[in-house]
């Protein structure tokens, strides 16, 4: 292994620290946005100790599933951690490097959380779970159409390794703006930010990802919580994995991921201050772009 | 080799003729169970050693039987789940006043499933496979006698004989041109076989439009029947149209492109027609719907691929049949256990039954986790293959042969969302949360020999995916224009990075323990009932399959067309009653088969005028069509 492979992996399992912060600064960033002083970025750390001094509460009638879920959700977060190369390197961790097994990881959770869902038979955890999976039919549909799009530039190739390579010197190609622009249209949407879901809402009835986690208390609703925020850091690394400058040498790469990560959060904290959550049967019409985008770009490239 | 197939044959007979003693009628179907085993065994020997026993393919007319490999395979997957599907049958019917009939039925079935694989001559061919569409059929009548059950089955006679007419065009063509054994020249004939070899394996196949019958009989057969048609008989009619396809006449990508196009209708139809359904076994079988598209996609991908690429997704297609066949025999069968501990099988009546039958319920979980092809298990690992397959179509140069490739890419990820959604609702609704009836509440575990059978489907879904890299390379290998597919462990397949299912096994099982482990450090206090805005939980509030797609039935409202009437009635101004009906109609049903249905009849009626019963006109008609051909010799049309 080299030492690049090494850094990059200890980075990796590092995102399991740092996820927390990126989430932390978007509301720090959002909070003086919009004329507050917000909390501060450490904020989720202080959640994470607060709910891990907590015992857990079960639901009366839940069973295995409600109490496992928790754990099956993080986890598969956590090995899609693994999955994504950090400045163009990763050690594989024995799951590769495959775009198409980091989708298959997050559909696990998605899975997790919404059977956690039907154990409770809570109505507004079931309503956030339906709203989830029903988003998901489109999201994972353009979400492999951006793969598509983007292996073309690595010559077909799906590696998350050959695509961080490829991506940096594709921008003279038309196609590669149509892929960034529909992988930050799903990216929204699986991420669960405005405008497809708010994820500071306290209203259960406007709920997408939030509403599963309203029957979960102490550790399990800090995993959960901490899975969204891996979630977050995830495709933000992923964003920067597939569409951000490759650089010459591991240190160059890192900075150009840390400054790549702090331009998206504040863009992030931008377009939430900006944009309000649209209606819930729009959103499919939103991603529905996202793969006209694509297909526009497919044959922009093959032409 | 030959003599253990022989046996499983033997075993199967004998099988089939303990039911003409009564005190040997509870042998039958173990005695068959053990003969489906011994045959899936000799076809593992026959895959494993690459060897053909038996005759050769032969395009005279000369009853014969033999296995090569890919035969082999398809020997396996009928042995390998008739085994379990026999044995949860046994308990299914043991008080069942039909199970002397229905044990030699269900014998004959099975030995026509696997005789069809091994047929050598075109009589044999079609001689099983009329005896694959009629044996089910005959067992659901024997086995439900409403008038509902008998409407259905005569759907499927229907629809199976109008587009099967199409493997008796495609086979008697080929044994005419003498391409059974070789390979048809492309042309006008081949086109032909082609097409007609399409429709009709598809149709058996239940490849959309044509899949009218499918949903109407897989779920009025007894479960063990319904497993066997689903898992095995609709891949046995796939095995048709691969060697068509593949090996008869030259592969043509045109027919790849169809096969994309086909298999996409077929997986997102089947999908979203899974999810709207209220019943399971309805369900399960537009599930299987699906679950044909995606092999076909990736026979499609197959076609139009060349290279190594070319032996991969054939592996992918045979390898995603071997693992639908095991899970949906597993969804079957489950299905089976919960109508027979609950007394039905809609799931808003089921719930709750992890809890009142841990075994049947574990294993139904596990089979749902592995249709939604969620990793680490065996439907992942082939539709990670399928999907890596269609990604090297839409990689191509062609401009027409990378959008093919990118709109079935994305319908294979809309199918793959749909069918999680599906059964999140399977698994949530029957399994868990509070029981949903008075019968779910006190079911009873189902018995011990079907406990067996689901335990040994789930524990193939877990083996199956580790195996996915040597089964890859064996499968990859049946290719007929041959080709290697990569390196056998750990499919490590060029431009991707790598499906490592194994690595998966382990580090999803290791974090999963390592988090729970942290998650239960702080204890648990007493349980609190769930969160409703501080009312008390009610369960007629429970959420139901409609409420649960009902996000998804809005946004696709212009192409669902559901259908909602309420009915108020008032008693002065009192409302004193709300009837509310919804429904979601199935429309392949109400925009393809009905206009055709009624075209059909309005052209019965127009030709029953010919028919007037009058005997001069039909000594016109005789004239005229010795007229007819006088000229038509005169013209030399006729030699």
């Amino acid at each position: 292994m080299s030492a690049a492979t090494a850094v990059a992996g200890a980075l990796q399992v590092a995102g399991v620290a740092l996820a927390p912060l990126a989430a932390g600064v978007v509301q720090h960033l959002k909070g003086r946005l919009q004329g507050r002083r917000g909390p501060s970025p450490l904020q989720p750390y202080r959640d994470l100790r607060r709910l891990s001094r907590k015992s857990g509460v079960d639901v009366a009638g839940s069973g295995p599933v409600y109490r496992a879920a928790p754990a099956v959700v993080a986890a598969a977060t956590l090995a899609a951690l693994l999955v994504v190369p950090v400045a163009g390197h990763g050690p594989g961790w024995g799951l590769g490097h495959d775009a198409v097994t980091l989708v298959g990881l997050l559909a696990l959770a998605r899975f997790a959380t919404a059977l956690a869902a039907w154990d409770t038979g809570s109505g507004f955890a079931l309503m956030g779970a339906a709203r989830d999976l029903a988003f998901a039919v489109f999201a994972e549909g353009v979400l492999l159409l951006v793969v598509a799009l983007a292996a073309r530039q690595a010559g077909g190739s799906t590696d998350l390794l050959a695509l961080a390579d490829a991506g940096a010197g594709a921008w003279a190609d038309p196609s590669h703006w149509c892929a960034a622009l529909a992988f930050a249209l799903v990216a929204i949407a699986e991420t669960g930010r405005q405008p497809v879901d708010n994820p500071d809402t306290h209203l259960e009835l406007t709920m997408v990802h939030e509403g599963p986690l309203l029957e979960y208390a102490g550790r399990d609703l800090a995993l959960l919580t901490w899975a969204g925020w891996a979630r977050l850091w995830l495709v933000l690394l992923l964003g920067v994995a597939l569409f951000a400058p490759a650089a010459g040498s591991v240190l160059a790469g890192l900075a150009i991921a840390a400054g790549a990560v702090a331009l998206l959060c504040a863009a992030l904290a931008l377009t939430e201050t900006a944009l309000a959550k649209m209606r819930i049967l729009r959103v499919p019409l939103f991603l529905g772009g996202g793969a006209a985008l694509c297909v526009a770009g497919l044959a922009g490239a093959t032409l | 080799m030959t003599a253990l197939l022989l046996a499983g044959v033997a075993t199967l007979a004998v099988g089939m003729l303990a039911p003409s003693l009564r005190s040997t009628t509870g042998l039958a179907l173990p005695a068959q169970a053990v003969g489906a085993a011994l045959l899936a065994a000799g076809g593992v020997w026959v895959l494993a050693a690459d060897a053909a026993v038996g005759a050769a393919f032969s395009s005279e007319i000369r009853p014969s039987l033999g296995l090569d490999a890919l035969s082999g395979f398809f020997v396996v997957l009928v042995g390998a789940c008739a085994a379990p599907a026999l044995v949860a049958g046994r308990d299914a019917l043991r008080d069942s006043p039909v199970r002397r009939p229905l044990a030699v039925l269900t014998g004959g079935f099975v030995l026509a499933l696997a005789g069809l694989p091994a047929a050598r001559d075109v009589t044999t061919f079609l001689g099983f496979w009329e005896l694959m569409t009629l044996l089910p059929a005959a067992a659901i009548l024997v086995a439900r006698r409403e008038r509902a059950v008998r409407d259905a089955v005569f759907v499927y006679l229907a629809v199976t004989h109008i587009g099967g007419a199409g493997v008796w065009v495609a086979m008697l063509l080929l044994a005419q041109h003498g391409a059974l054994g070789g390979t048809l020249a492309p042309g006008g004939p081949a086109a032909l076989v082609t097409v007609a070899a399409i429709a009709g394996f598809g149709t058996k196949a239940g490849l959309a439009p044509l899949h009218a019958w499918l949903p109407r009989a897989h779920p009025v057969a007894p479960a063990h029947l319904s497993a066997l048609m689903s898992a095995v008989m609709l891949k046995v009619a796939l095995y048709g149209l691969i060697r068509v396809l593949f090996e008869w006449t030259a592969p043509t990508a045109a027919a790849g492109y169809a096969l994309l196009g086909l298999g996409a209708l077929s997986a997102v139809g089947g999908a979203l027609y899974a999810l709207l359904q209220g019943e399971l076994k309805r369900l399960l079988a537009f599930s299987s719907i699906e679950n044909v598209g995606i092999v076909v996609l990736a026979l499609g991908a197959a076609l139009v691929l060349e290279g190594p690429w070319s032996a991969i997704a054939f592996g992918a297609a045979l390898l995603h049949a071997a693992n639908h066949a095991a899970f949906k025999a597993l969804l079957f069968l489950g299905a089976g256990a919960l109508s027979d501990a609950v007394g039905r099988t809609d799931l808003d009546r089921l719930g709750g039954l992890l809890r009142r039958m841990p075994w049947a319920a574990g294993a139904l979980l596990a089979g749902c986790a592995a249709i939604a092809s969620l990793p680490p298990l065996n439907g992942f690992a082939s539709e990670w293959l399928a999907l890596h397959a269609l990604l090297e179509v839409a990689a191509g140069d062609a401009t027409g042969q990378a959008l093919a490739g990118a709109v079935s890419l994305a319908a294979l990820g809309v199918t793959a969302g749909l069918a999680l959604m599906a059964f999140a609702k399977v698994a949530g609704m029957a399994l868990l949360g509070a029981p949903r009836s008075a019968e779910a509440a006190t079911a009873q575990d189902a018995p011990a020999g079907t406990r067996a059978a689901l335990a040994a489907l789930a524990a193939s879904c877990v083996g199956l995916a580790a195996a996915t890299g040597p089964l890859l390379h064996a499968l990859g290998g049946l290719h007929p224009a041959g080709g290697a597919p990569g390196p056998a462990l750990a499919p490590a397949l060029p431009g991707t990075g790598g499906l490592p299912p194994l690595g998966l096994l382990v580090v999803l099982a290791l974090l999963t323990a390592l988090l729970a482990r942290l998650a239960a450090g702080r204890g648990r206090t007493a349980a609190a009932p769930a969160w409703a805005c501080g009312q008390p939980g009610d369960p007629a509030l429970a959420w139901t399959s409609a409420g649960f797609t009902k996000t998804l039935r809005l946004v696709l409202e212009p192409a669902l067309r559901p259908q909602r009437e309420v009915t108020t009635r008032t008693r002065g101004a009192v409302v004193t009653e709300i009837a509310h009906r919804a429904e979601t109609p199935h429309h392949f049903d109400t925009l393809l088969y009905r206009p055709a249905l009624r075209a059909s009849l309005r052209a019965a009626r127009t030709a029953r005028r010919l028919q007037s019963g009058s005997l001069r006109l039909y000594l016109g008609y005789l004239l005229a069509l010795v007229l007819v051909l006088l000229a038509l010799v005169r013209l030399e049309v006729l030699a």
